[in-house]
């Protein structure tokens, strides 16, 4: 087992685990942050994309204990207040999802990518999001929801 | 699918890395970006009785020119290298291959150092490397060696990395003056591994060709060097004729692989059609460097 | 404060309500749960797709610490109640009926198949322990055809069977087949497959069981269409009194068919828990869902086309072989709704239709959205051709078919009536869209360049949930139940059976609600997955639109006069006097008599109206459908196709449908969306692949590949004008078309773009490499 400290959504959280613990079972299990989801284990589906240091990360690829000292962020920490932030507002308003599975991957990789590309067109949009999968969408819903909120972002 | 156990090992210095290696040698396996260990691990296809995480030895990471060459760090992340304006200058058909690797998150984690040592010959790294005849720097207790990637490649998924090496840094060449490179992929879709892959590398003087490099990815089971194709372009000026001339002899004592995504004869008609492309966009950039 | 609530919710794209959980990573998913004392559970499963099992050793996998329990298939057998398929035996599927015990015993029959069930403290140590149990098999040839089930000599995956027909061959006429062969000018001939694929939904399938010994409950969360019908398999198998247990959902990650009833892998985990009095959890992983949960559509056909040379289609003959896999599921049933579907919107006079099902080593065929789609390809695949043998448009062509919508109704040559539909109108819309004239040169001229384009269309109609017949029940699927009540703090609550894995009934049952009772949107609250709670339902097939729209419409229709009845006693009105409007009830014509609902509620719960009313503002509603109705459409695409590496690029992808009134458009534009996704996905991408020996190749996403953000394109989506049948409801279901007519619109263009190449195609799965071998294969043939 192995004694690890990262700072979670701004808090600073502490573990113990056995090094072969993905990084996703320990935010859902041992942090109980149940948010991040696991769609495939094996790094393709996105469901489980978090945030790790500013980087956009597919927490089924990490060991936990590669994320000791780190800043991770996920889902749970993105709208203060209880309430939502603009992109979840904006995907909110647009439909952005039906069965919720994939949608805190999406959120998070969406998150990620505005952040470094806040005026990506939509061929740049969808091509950052194909890292993602949704069975229910057809996508067209995201993309609008992600597109709404960088305009909205503009006109702030 | 949950990782088997294994007995976990955070050096922070090379040295201690590579202590580690000379005591369990084939029992370990080195973790650093993951992207490729983590899957296997998951699938329980890879059981090694230790993992060594060298993400904590920063010696092993960055990026420095030296004398010609560009020397990259095995830990340097690929998104690192995707936005270094060292790579983009001196190796652009570098530059040119990374973003095609997975996607972005998979590029957070992913390393240089880590797609080489692991030698999926689909990959994009891979590829690259050997075309512009890279070189791999390994270090054990006994010191170091530096592998030409001619000879690292020595079959699927293995290596000339022994046991108790570590591989530390990898040098590309930098791109001589009226050199245009182009990479091109055909995948199921954008982000997949390659079905067929091709680093193409071009250099014009007076308007002839005089360096010729093209490497497939997905082609066998490591990434091929078209030397034929190569050897029929040297010294000749540049026409459709010509490439189709090259196309056809890269494919001629090729033996691709069957799957899934692609027979034999598919992916030999698909490496034809890429070196076409792949020439024709090499020699357009070629020409506009010169 | 008063709110002033929207005039009309239904017909609006509200926001959905559950999107602020969903948003924020607070969906409570199966795996999310979280029980104390919990264990996990991991199974043993076979390597090989056919052989018996010899021994089983599990001595270690119980020495090892973590590991709690470990449970073979004949001790399985020892704690359940054995039986056939529960699920075939509910639905009332006849025919042969399979014996084979919950976990695997004597034999294997699918690469997958669970042999054992490992209980340990973490799933990790589940899984080490699986590897620790030692099974010794003893190899039998494999049935990976379905021509080699057919084949006597196969061996048989169930020994009571005796051979490996799932289906025994039935063969049925509908009209003069015989004479309207006789009577054409031309025959065609065409062999068409479909490949396997499956519905892959993000979330697999799982559960979470706990028994309490005191009480003797059963309690399952799981991932369900259906927690009613989980529930009573669960009962069944466990040997449990209905009332014993309980089984609760909350959100589930997507079906599409796949989570009906209660897997063997669910009532294996629910008899360990009982066992070992803790709540035991089963989380499937992709790997399992890939390998087992189930795949669909791998179905052959022979099909003869009777054809007058002016281009009317007189009549079809039609064989179908379809590969059910191993173990029941739904594929014994899907050629008698293929069948009934085969006509389409089309003036068809005869149909000769057989088929056959078999059993082979792979997974069970399961529903899988819109599982009778095969019809829909192979009709409008054949179309297309004849067209083009004619020497018509394909869109000519299917206007001349396509019956006319008369007053009494054209009725299909297999009994439906064709009240109300579309079709025509959906064709004419989306030629219009298309501009086909403008198309032809635009390709025309891209050919010069070597660039290949292609237009293709379909068009389809589907039961959802059909119209009523004559003297008949409505849908395919009976009543639909839904309790109602008023609240004391003035939240209407309505009580589903409906399971929504994706559909947004919660917010789409409160519009009509709300709109019918006259609260805000806010004031209604829709209750699903507790089985002591909601009536029996079951979300699939398309129904919920209709029927539980209709039940919703219907029952707030009912609560209100209830509700009415007791404002009209207290404000002393006539209850025709009074009406409800933002949630307050108040007299016509005076605003400033307004009484809240929750004012209402509480004075009848406090027994106010006195001994003889009934003080309980709930009813039990029920809706048998109305008139129904068809839901169809057209769909059209745009394709582009590399003729030298073969990639396929959906260029551009067009809608006309008709699902009646729309409910929540952004909801309806969503699941169309989601359809031909999969649809794309089936053409292009996907395929449950296995060798010719049954091994299983495609279980990873590295090897089942799912459409992208980059493979689909936007979708353009246009609503007819509905043909209203009922005075109330004409909401039709949506959820399935999308995928129903995807394929055959994909190949269609695909086939359109190879035109220069002579190519026909006769399937549906066109990954790169298959298309330059339809090109090399056409050139040579000329």
């Amino acid at each position: 087992m192995v004694d690890i400290t990262l700072r979670v959504n701004g808090e600073t959280r502490t573990g113990s685990t056995e090094a072969r613990k993905t990084l996703a079972d320990f935010l859902r299990d041992d942090l109980e942050l149940t948010g991040t989801h696991v769609g495939c284990e094996h790094g393709v589906c996105g469901a489980c994309t978090v945030i790790v240091d500013d980087r956009p990360v597919r927490s089924c690829l990490m060991l936990a204990v590669q994320a000791a000292g780190s800043e991770v962020a996920t889902i749970e920490g993105l709208a203060t207040d209880g309430g939502l932030n603009p992109l979840q507002q904006a995907m909110w308003d647009s439909h952005s999802f039906q069965c919720g599975f994939c949608t805190p991957g999406f959120v998070m990789q969406a998150t990620a990518f505005l952040r470094k590309h806040p005026d990506a067109d939509e061929q740049q949009l969808r091509e950052a999001l194909s890292g993602n999968i949704c069975r229910c969408t057809g996508y067209q819903s995201i993309i609008d929801g992600v597109l709404l909120a960088a305009e909205r972002n503009r006109e702030r | 699918m949950k990782l088997p156990p294994f007995d976990y090992e955070a050096p922070e210095t090379a040295a201690e890395a590579i202590e580690l290696l000379a005591e369990h040698e084939d029992e370990a396996s080195v973790l650093a970006g993951g992207q490729s260990l983590i899957p296997l691990l998951a699938l329980r296809l890879a059981r090694p009785t230790v993992l060594i995480d060298i993400n904590g030895v920063p010696e092993l990471a960055g990026i420095s020119a030296v004398d010609g060459w560009l020397a990259i760090g095995a830990t340097t992340r690929e998104y690192v290298a995707e936005d270094s304006p060292a790579v983009a200058d001196t190796v652009p058909l570098l530059a040119a291959a990374l973003p095609f690797i997975g996607h972005e998150a998979i590029r957070s984690r992913g390393t240089i150092g880590g797609s080489l040592a692991h030698g999926d010959p689909a990959a994009e790294l891979p590829a690259v490397a050997r075309a512009l005849d890279a070189e791999l720097v390994v270090r054990s207790r006994s010191g170091e060696r530096v592998i030409p990637v001619a000879d690292w490649f020595d079959g699927y998924l293995t290596t000339a990395r022994r046991p108790d090496e570590l591989l530390v840094e990898v040098r590309f060449p930098a791109a001589r003056q009226g050199t245009g490179t182009s990479f091109l992929e055909v995948a199921r879709r954008h982000g997949d591994f390659a079905i067929v892959g091709l680093a193409t590398s071009l250099t014009l003087s007076d308007g002839k060709i005089s360096d010729a490099r093209l490497a497939f990815a997905g082609m066998s089971d490591v990434p091929v060097r078209a030397t034929e194709a190569e050897s029929v372009l040297i010294g000749e000026r540049p026409s459709a004729e010509l490439f189709d001339e090259a196309a056809g002899r890269a494919i001629a004592d090729i033996d691709p692989p069957s799957d899934l995504h692609g027979s034999p004869e598919y992916r030999k008609k698909v490496a034809a059609t890429l070196a076409r492309r792949g020439l024709r966009a090499a020699v357009d950039r070629a020409a506009s460097a010169n | 404060m008063t709110r002033i609530a929207a005039e009309r919710y239904t017909g609006a794209s509200i926001r959905r309500s559950e999107d602020p959980r969903i948003l924020t990573g607070a969906g409570r998913y199966v795996d999310d749960i979280k029980l104390p004392g919990m264990l996990h559970a991991a199974f043993v499963r076979s390597p090989l797709p056919h052989a018996r099992v010899l021994s089983v050793d599990v001595s270690a996998a119980r020495k090892l610490p973590g590991v709690v329990a470990v449970y073979t298939g004949a001790e399985i057998e020892e704690m359940t109640v054995p039986g056939p398929d529960a699920l075939s035996t509910l639905l009332g599927s006849t025919g042969p009926t399979p014996e084979f015990s919950l976990l695997a015993t004597g034999k294997v029959r699918m690469v997958g198949d669970p042999v054992a069930i490992v209980v340990a403290e973490s799933r990790y140590l589940a899984e080490d322990g699986c590897e620790l149990v030692e099974v010794e098999y003893e190899d039998l040839p494999p049935v990976a055809t379905a021509d080699f089930a057919l084949d006597p000599a196969s061996p048989p995956l169930f020994e009571n069977l005796g051979n490996n027909i799932a289906r025994p061959h039935t063969r049925n006429e509908f009209g003069d087949v015989a004479g309207t062969f006789d009577r054409a000018d031309r025959v065609f001939d065409f062999h068409i497959d479909v490949h396997r694929h499956q519905n892959v939904p993000m979330e697999g399938r799982g559960s979470v069981a706990s028994y309490d010994a005191d009480s003797g409950r059963m309690t399952v969360y799981t991932a369900t269409q259906s927690v009613q019908l989980s529930k009573i398999i669960v009962a069944m198998r466990l040997g449990l009194e209905q009332d014993k247990v309980r089984v609760l959902a909350g959100d589930i990650g997507g079906s599409f068919g796949l989570k009906i009833g209660a897997s063997r892998e669910e009532l294996a985990a629910a008899a360990a828990a009982r066992a070992l009095g803790r709540p035991v959890k089963w989380i499937e992983d992709r790997g399992e869902n890939l390998t087992v949960s189930g795949q669909a559509r791998e179905e052959s056909f022979d099909i003869r086309a009777a054809v007058t040379s002016d281009g009317d289609l007189l009549g079809l003959d039609v064989k179908m072989l379809i590969d059910t896999g191993s173990y029941p599921a739904m594929g014994g049933g899907v050629p008698d709704i293929i069948q009934a579907m085969l006509p389409g919107p089309y003036k068809l006079t005869a149909l000769g239709f057989e088929s056959t099902g078999v059993t082979t080593n792979k997974a069970p065929y399961v529903a899988y959205r819109g599982p009778w789609a095969s019809e829909t390809f192979v009709r409008e695949r054949i179309l297309d051709v004849i067209a083009k043998e004619l020497g018509l448009e394909p869109l000519d062509l299917r206007l001349r078919n396509v019956a006319s919508r008369t007053d009494p109704p054209a009725l299909m040559i297999t009994g439906r009536p064709l009240v109300g539909i579309t079709t025509r109108e959906s064709l004419d819309r989306v030629a219009a869209m298309m501009d086909y004239p403008a198309f032809r040169q635009r390709q025309a001229e891209a050919r010069t360049h070597g660039r290949y384009l292609g237009i293709g269309m379909a068009t389809f109609i589907e039961a959802a949930p059909g119209p009523r017949e004559p003297g008949g029940p409505s849908g395919p699927m009976g009543l639909e139940s839904m309790r109602l009540r008023l609240d004391e703090d003035g939240i209407v609550v309505l009580f589903t059976g409906q399971m929504p894995h994706g559909q947004s009934h919660q917010t789409t049952l409160a519009q009509i609600a709300a709109d019918e009772f006259g609260v805000p949107f806010e004031q209604v609250r829709v209750v699903v997955g507790d089985t002591d709670v909601v009536p029996f339902g079951v979300t699939g097939g398309s129904r919920s639109a209709t029927m539980t729209g209709g039940v919703a419409l219907h029952g707030a229709r009912e609560l209100k006069l209830k509700v009415l009845d007791f404002a009209s006693h207290l404000m002393e009105v006539s209850a025709q006097d009074l009406q409800v409007t933002d949630g307050n009830v108040w007299v016509r014509g005076d605003p400033d008599s307004a009484i809240p609902l929750s004012e209402i509620a509480r004075r009848a719960a406090a027994g106010e109206f006195g001994p003889d009313a009934d003080a309980d503002l709930e009813v039990l509603a029920s809706f048998d459908g109305g008139e129904g109705g068809w839901s169809g459409g057209t769909h059209c695409a745009i394709v582009e196709v590399d003729a030298e590496t073969g990639l396929v690029t959906v260029e551009r992808y067009v809608v006309v449908e008709d699902c009646g009134a729309l409910i929540n458009p952004a909801v309806v534009e969503g699941q169309i969306r989601g359809g031909v996704a999969q649809g794309i996905g089936a053409v292009l991408l996907e395929r449950s692949a296995y060798d010719e020996d049954g091994n299983f190749q495609s279980a990873t996403f590295m090897d089942y590949l799912m459409p992208t953000a980059c493979d689909v394109p936007r979708i353009e989506i246009e609503h007819l004008e509905t043909v209203p049948l009922d005075a109330d409801v004409n909401f039709r279901g949506v959820g399935e078309g999308g995928m129903i007519v995807a394929p055959p619109t994909l190949v269609s263009a695909i086939e359109d773009a190879l035109t220069p190449f002579g190519v026909r195609i006769y399937e549906q799965h066109l990954p790169p490499a298959r298309i330059l071998e339809l090109i090399a294969a056409a050139d040579s043939a000329q």
